[in-house]
């Protein structure tokens, strides 16, 4: 009886130290890329020498412009296109008792056990010999968009299946329309869901190289351009780009943890 | 127009409405092109011109000549050792978010999507930074005199950790989905009525998350078994695996249709896996009780 007492209370803190042993595996080379574009030698950045020449460089370098622009439109684009096809979706599915809802399900979800190689050439092959069509940043944000899609969808399922759709029922028979409904009473209650598979769809867009790589012929992104740029070691300026986005995210994290703490935002919380 | 908007109101109309882009996308932009590569696995390259003369010559090649089972052998195997890594450690990872994350498990989980703003290939790099022969890790160890760890130093393993530090998040996230639906009250029933915290787990925690667990282990398997990158920077010469191997047939040696056929042999195997898992979830097993309302 004593053990087990004593592993109820060594439990949590072992576990605890896993996902704290998790997060430093998991942002070690995060940190290290920050650490080393502050560096002049970046093959071997010890000891320190503070160098800020990759982030002036940054300012007046066309190609990373062009990849940073190319790499936020498949972002942005893909993430809109994503959530907005799967919140469509999985309110259909969750929503309407219909026969199909099952084979819809399978559908949508299926592109998430698709290999990202496997997808990447087969838009490829689609595209360039099926259709004739080159590769631009259009055809890149629909491939990563089958792609988001599904992440989107399990996303949106996942926090969709509590919510209560007497609510929207109760909308109508006040008689709002479809519309009203949607932006009054569902929205509201599932945004959290929805800026979640937006969020996860940007990220897979915007870092995605696999996918992109195939669909892309010349056009650079961050990713191709890293990718490209390693035969001659990578360049110090990517490091520092990787540094600025990276700042940018820890902000909003911040800015996310300050306003929980504060009781703002709550994030679909409802316990104590 | 009455009519109209009466077929309109119908909940089928709705559902069809909301339901049909997203499915006819996947259709016309995965499906289809997935049914070319088929196609295309069957047909000729020369030159790098693709010619309709249907053969079999591709999947002979693939099959019987050369190397190409060998990376695909590999590739199995490291997917399996890295996916039982991923499970044993994203399991006891996600079940604390769960349970004792409180308001701020949100933020948690988020946090480990976090390191998906750096592109693959910078993260992979300053991890080869950090484990390789000029690697911070070696470079510590001689600087205390100590012996450099050979294994990290572009081995299988160490392209193994590689791969398991892009898709271990991926694990997490999924059983964690899948706890957050699961009441935690079973298990004060479970110890009421006398059963000890192990037997607890294996009866009650792990058959009721096992559709997450199995959703998370194919979401790590598959891009293993279709890993391309990572190899490159961590696995050494020895490494290469069977995604490395089809990606060049279509950016270098142009063999486009000799590439499909080791696409068509991927997605066999990738099918195969999907539909063993599959068969283990049983879904009364799983407490599913029907989605929505």
């Amino acid at each position: 009886m004593a053990t087990m007492r004593l592993g109820r209370k060594v439990t949590p803190v072992v576990l605890g130290v896993m996902l704290a042993l998790l997060y430093v595996f998991l942002f070690a080379p995060v940190l290290y890329l920050v650490y080393t574009s502050f560096a002049a030698n970046t093959t071997w950045p010890f000891p320190w020498k503070p160098n800020i020449e990759a982030y002036l460089n940054l300012l007046d370098l066309r190609a990373y412009h062009e990849a940073l622009w190319n790499s936020l439109a498949i972002g942005v684009f893909t993430a809109l296109l994503s959530m907005t096809l799967s919140a469509m979706g999985s309110i259909a599915v969750l929503k309407y008792r219909h026969k199909w809802r099952g084979a819809f399900s399978i559908i949508m979800i299926s592109p998430m056990f698709v290999a990202e190689l496997l997808i990447g050439i087969s838009t490829l092959i689609f595209n360039r010999k099926v259709l004739g069509l080159p590769g631009n940043v259009g055809s890149a944000v629909i491939a990563n968009t089958v792609h988001g899609m599904a992440f989107g969808f399990l996303i949106m399922m996942a926090q969709l299946v509590r919510y209560d759709w007497r609510l929207d029922d109760a909308a109508q028979v006040f008689g709002a329309n479809p519309w009203r409904t949607f932006w009054h009473v569902t929205a509201p209650n599932i945004w959290p869901a929805m800026l979640g598979a937006f969020v996860i769809t940007f990220l897979l867009g915007f870092n995605n190289l696999e996918i992109s790589f195939y669909n892309l012929g010349a056009v650079p992104t961050l990713p191709s351009l890293a990718w490209g740029s390693l035969r001659y070691g990578l360049e110090p300026e990517l490091f520092a780009l990787a540094a600025l986005v990276n700042a940018a995210v820890f902000i909003a994290f911040v800015i996310v943890y300050v306003l929980m703490r504060l009781g703002i935002v709550r994030f679909g919380y409802r316990g104590v | 127009m009455e009519r109209l908007r009466r077929l309109f109101n119908l909940p089928a109309t709705r559902f069809l409405l909301l339901g049909l882009p997203g499915t006819l996308f996947v259709i016309v932009f995965l499906i289809l092109p997935i049914v070319s590569v088929i196609v295309f696995s069957f047909w000729r390259t020369e030159s790098y011109e693709i010619y309709a003369d249907w053969n079999l010559d591709n999947y002979r090649t693939v099959l019987f000549e050369g190397t190409y089972l060998t990376f695909l052998w590999r590739s199995i195997v490291t997917a399996f050792i890295v996916t039982a890594a991923c499970l044993a450690y994203a399991w006891p990872v996600a079940y604390f978010i769960a349970k004792y994350g409180g308001r701020y498990r949100l933020l948690l989980v988020l946090a480990l999507a976090a390191p998906f703003f750096t592109g693959t290939v910078l993260r992979l790099s300053a991890l080869q930074a950090i484990l390789g022969p000029i690697g911070v890790i070696n470079m510590a160890l001689g600087y205390f005199g100590l012996p450099a760890i050979e294994f990290l130093m572009f081995t299988k393993i160490a392209s193994g950790i590689g791969i398991a530090y892009l898709y271990l998040p991926f694990m997490v996230t999924a059983i964690y989905l899948s706890l957050l639906n699961f009441n935690f009250q079973f298990l004060n029933v479970a110890k009421v009525n006398g059963a000890p915290p192990w037997r607890a787990f294996v009866n009650v925690t792990w058959p009721l998350n096992w559709i997450g667990t199995a959703i998370g282990i194919t979401l790590v398997f598959i891009p293993c078994l279709a890993e391309s990158v990572t190899p490159t920077f961590l696995g050494g010469p020895s490494g290469k695996l069977y995604g490395s191997v089809l990606g060049l047939q279509f950016d270098q040696t142009g063999t486009w249709a000799l590439g499909s056929a080791m696409g068509v042999l991927l997605f066999a195997v990738c099918c195969v896996v999907i539909a063993a898992m599959w068969m283990t979830i049983n879904l009364q097993r799983s407490g599913f009780t029907g989605a929505g309302r």
